[in-house]
């Protein structure tokens, strides 16, 4: 009987084991650091060719539309600006003051190459200052 | 309207708490009246919020700008419809849909039970309830849909465009109904543990409970899906965001849990196991609702951030010790019936499958997580993206499509070499000749070979047991539908389970099809110039304009060609929103789909040129509408399951299956 419960116990830890190998595994060859431009821009030497994921906002009047698609614009903290070029899809709510993410390479030509581009709405939504634009130009 | 909402919700938290008070009191002290009055009251208060957000629609849909929530939500160019589902666009609204939705589940129980298993029942109402005056407190001292403004507004700042959409309407409230939906099985579940009565009731409930809201959340999660994929552009349906995955874990936990139950009812055992389940599973729901919520974790979707975070945390910390607490007290009365005999048996591909399906919840959660956790521990933000998503799940996946087909037909306790043979050689017959198959054809992708293996053999063992379940019948002098549909409809649990299984294979030959046979193109055409995609050919006829009161809109014109055979018009467009008060999104794309069940042709016009040429971005999707198809197969799985039975004498017969005398001392030598 002893066999049987050992079964079992095999049985499961052999379970426990490869979803725990699945997630170690996952995270180690996917994982990548979230920065800010500034944290970015401290790592210099260091991060070159390494993936990160990076935010800032979109300097208005950097962003440059080729024809066939590609894309290049500057992000800023405020402080620091990082030039990003770019290829793929565009999201829609992708313009100029916009929290742009990106995800690629920082290159050594000081140019981050962005193979994932993100948008997200400014964190405005919830709040009423639009209401009162409409306010001041209704009277 | 605005004070009739006012004082509906604040009478709604008044009447709970009393429901809360007497039904606890009415069964300690066993006056009866009291639970009586609570039940009532359970009912007023679904009532008061029924009130409420009629007067909340009400508001939006006659535009009142004096309403902090109206003013945020709508315009006055907004459709009336959509003026309607802005009761959830918002924060403030859909906690006010939460409220009500758990006030009209909590309404159905008392009125179903209340004249049934009296020492349960008032604490199933009383954790409902506890549930209810949280959120209700919430809306109504702090995110109140009914805050006013101290002036009003001309305008109002209008629902985001690419909210404006059909699925985007009902897939919130589909989920909503499902993530609520998961408060009644963990209701019953604390019931149990508050009155003691841990017998087979609160698992009857709860299995019934588990799978309503179990099918919701799932229909809900292919709106979803459906609805990111004709909006949003980049030709998927899934992305592994945080929002997503708030909803698919506490998904994942009830699937574990609407399995593991029939091992309860079946043969007493797992009792501690589905205990704990249906408390993860009701956590994973609030959690889900958290981080969508309190916007913790940075998603690309973002709905809405507020302050009500520490709140929430307040709220699942007291449910997790709470519950847990309870668990602990009573776990000597979870003392299980029987024991496991073989790891051949049904019993052990049920165990196996609750632990894939908590592995996975787990994997997923982790990688939510993962940000917030990495930066306690390390200081630094760290991410987990798709990939890790994938990587983790999809062998979870694949082993549970196999355990799919392995559960419904291997023998209980023990199988023999026998029964394993007689039940599987010809579905493992029929993935093997599928593998054949696909090979010949030329299918080299390996994920993508196990898995149509593995759903060829899950359907393979579905309709053997149709088919032996009709022919049994047929011997007995049925014609071959009269056996069939009585075949279904004497054994709907049973049968409408193996439906749902359907569904589900079908579901999965939609996703491996369109996550590994992508074809993927973007060219920069001039007006009469061609692009070629896999057999189709999109010749490009020019643009065109056109203004509508919302938005100016630039049309694509392209023609397809299937092997030079002209066989549609597609039109793509970009638009650009008139409406300053949607200026978060100005700009839309509007995807042109050309849908098919072999194939859909994903077509999006990524920019045009002032010399009037277009860049198009051109995808080949195989086999996404079996996706879209797999869930109506499920839903109708779904329904039979849990259609109730007519046949009272029939339903619900508890056969256990105890060791005998005999086995017991075969076992002890």
């Amino acid at each position: 009987m002893l066999k049987g419960k050992l079964k079992f116990v095999i049985a499961i830890a052999v379970i426990a084991l490869t979803v725990s190998y699945l997630v170690y595994g996952g995270v180690k060859d996917t994982m990548v650091y979230y920065l800010t431009v500034e944290e970015l821009m401290a790592q210099v030497p260091t991060v070159y060719d390494t993936k990160v994921r990076v935010s800032g906002t979109v300097v208005p009047g950097t962003i440059i539309k080729d024809t066939d698609g590609a894309l290049e614009f500057k992000i800023t903290d405020g402080v620091q600006t990082v030039d990003v070029a770019y290829e793929g899809i565009v999201p829609d709510i992708f313009a100029d003051d916009v929290e742009a993410v990106v995800e690629g390479v920082y290159a050594k030509n000081d140019v981050f190459e962005a193979d994932t581009l993100l948008a997200k709405c400014p964190t405005k939504y919830e709040s009423t200052d639009s209401l009162y634009d409409e306010k001041e130009s209704s009277y | 309207m605005v004070e009739t909402g006012n004082i509906s919700i604040f009478l709604a938290l008044i009447i709970s708490i009393y429901v809360l008070v007497a039904s606890i009191y009415g069964v300690r002290t066993r006056k009866w009246d009291f639970v009586r009055s609570a039940e009532n009251g359970a009912i007023a208060v679904c009532f008061l919020l029924i009130i409420a957000t009629i007067a909340l629609v009400h508001s939006l849909i006659n535009l009142d700008f004096s309403l902090k929530y109206v003013a945020l939500n709508t315009s006055t160019d907004l459709a009336t419809i959509y003026r309607f589902t802005s009761l959830w666009a918002g924060q403030a609204g859909s906690l006010l849909l939460w409220c009500l939705v758990l006030s009209v589940y909590t309404a159905i129980v008392v009125l179903q039970s209340r004249n049934k298993d009296r020492q349960l029942m008032p604490y199933v109402l009383a954790t409902l309830t506890t549930v209810s005056i949280f959120f209700i407190f919430v809306i109504t001292f702090i995110e109140s849909p009914f805050e006013k403004l101290s002036f009003i507004p001309k305008e109002g700042r209008g629902l985001n465009p690419i909210l404006q959409n059909a699925y985007m309407a009902i897939h919130p409230l589909t989920l909503y109904v499902g993530y609520v939906g998961v408060t009644v099985p963990f209701a019953f579940g604390m019931g149990a543990l508050l009155s003691g009565k841990l017998g087979d009731e609160w698992i009857r409930y709860s299995r019934k409970w588990a799978l309503i809201a179990w099918t919701f959340l799932g229909i809900g999660l292919l709106l979803g899906a459906r609805w990111a994929y004709l909006e949003l552009g980049w030709g998927g349906y899934w992305a592994w965001d945080p929002v997503e995955n708030a909803a698919f874990m506490p998904w994942l936990a009830a699937t574990a849990f609407i399995h593991s139950v029939m091992i309860q009812e079946k043969k007493g055992m797992l009792k501690k196991w589905n205990m704990s389940l249906i408390i993860i599973t009701f956590f994973l729901a609030i959690f889900g609702t958290f981080i969508t919520r309190s916007g913790i974790i940075s998603s690309v979707h973002s709905f809405a951030q507020s302050d009500i975070g520490p709140l929430f945390l307040g709220f699942i910390a007291f449910i997790l010790l709470f519950s847990f607490g309870m668990f602990l007290y009573r776990m000597n009365d979870l003392e299980t019936e029987n024991s496991f005999d073989s790891i051949l048996s049904r019993e052990s591909a049920f165990i196996f499958n609750n632990l894939l399906f908590l592995g996975a919840a787990f994997a997923v959660f982790l990688g939510t997580i993962f940000p917030i956790l990495s930066e306690a521990v390390t200081g630094s933000k760290i991410l987990v993206g798709s990939p890790y998503f994938n990587r983790v799940n999809v062998p979870i996946a694949l082993v549970l499509i196999f355990l799919m087909g392995v559960g419904p037909l291997i023998s209980w306790r023990k199988a023999s070499f026998k029964n394993l043979v007689k039940n599987f050689l010809y579905p493992i017959l029929l993935g093997i000749l599928t593998v054949i198959v696909l090979l010949a054809f030329g299918m080299k992708d390996v994920k993508a070979l196990i898995a149509f293996a593995l759903c060829a053999f899950v359907t393979g063992t579905v309709f053997t047991e149709f088919f032996r379940g009709t022919r049994v019948r047929m011997k007995r002098g049925e014609n071959f539908l009269m056996a069939f549909m009585r075949l279904v409809s004497r054994n709907k649990r049973r049968y409408g389970g193996y439906i749902v299984h359907i569904g589900v294979v079908l579901i999965v030959i939609g996703v491996t099809a369109s996550s590994v046979f992508v074809t993927e193109k973007q060219v920069t055409l001039n007006k009469g110039e061609s692009m070629e995609l896999r057999g189709y050919s999109l010749r490009f006829d020019g643009l065109e304009q056109y203004t509508t009161d919302a938005k100016n809109a630039t049309v694509a014109n392209l023609t397809l060609f299937e092997d030079g055979r002209e066989i549609d018009t597609i039109k793509p467009e970009k638009n650009i929103y008139k409406y300053e008060g949607n200026r978060e999104i100005n700009q839309e794309t509007e995807v042109a789909l050309r849908s098919t069940f072999k194939d859909d042709l994903y077509i999006i016009l990524s920019s045009f040129n002032p010399d009037g040429s277009a860049t198009i971005r051109a995808m080949i999707n195989p086999m996404v509408n079996w996706i879209w198809a797999g869930g109506l197969v499920l839903l109708l799985g779904a329904i039979i399951t849990v259609w109730p039975s007519g046949r009272k004498s029939r339903q619900e017969a508890f056969v256990r299956y105890t060791v005998s005398e005999e086995d017991t001392t075969v076992k002890a030598s």
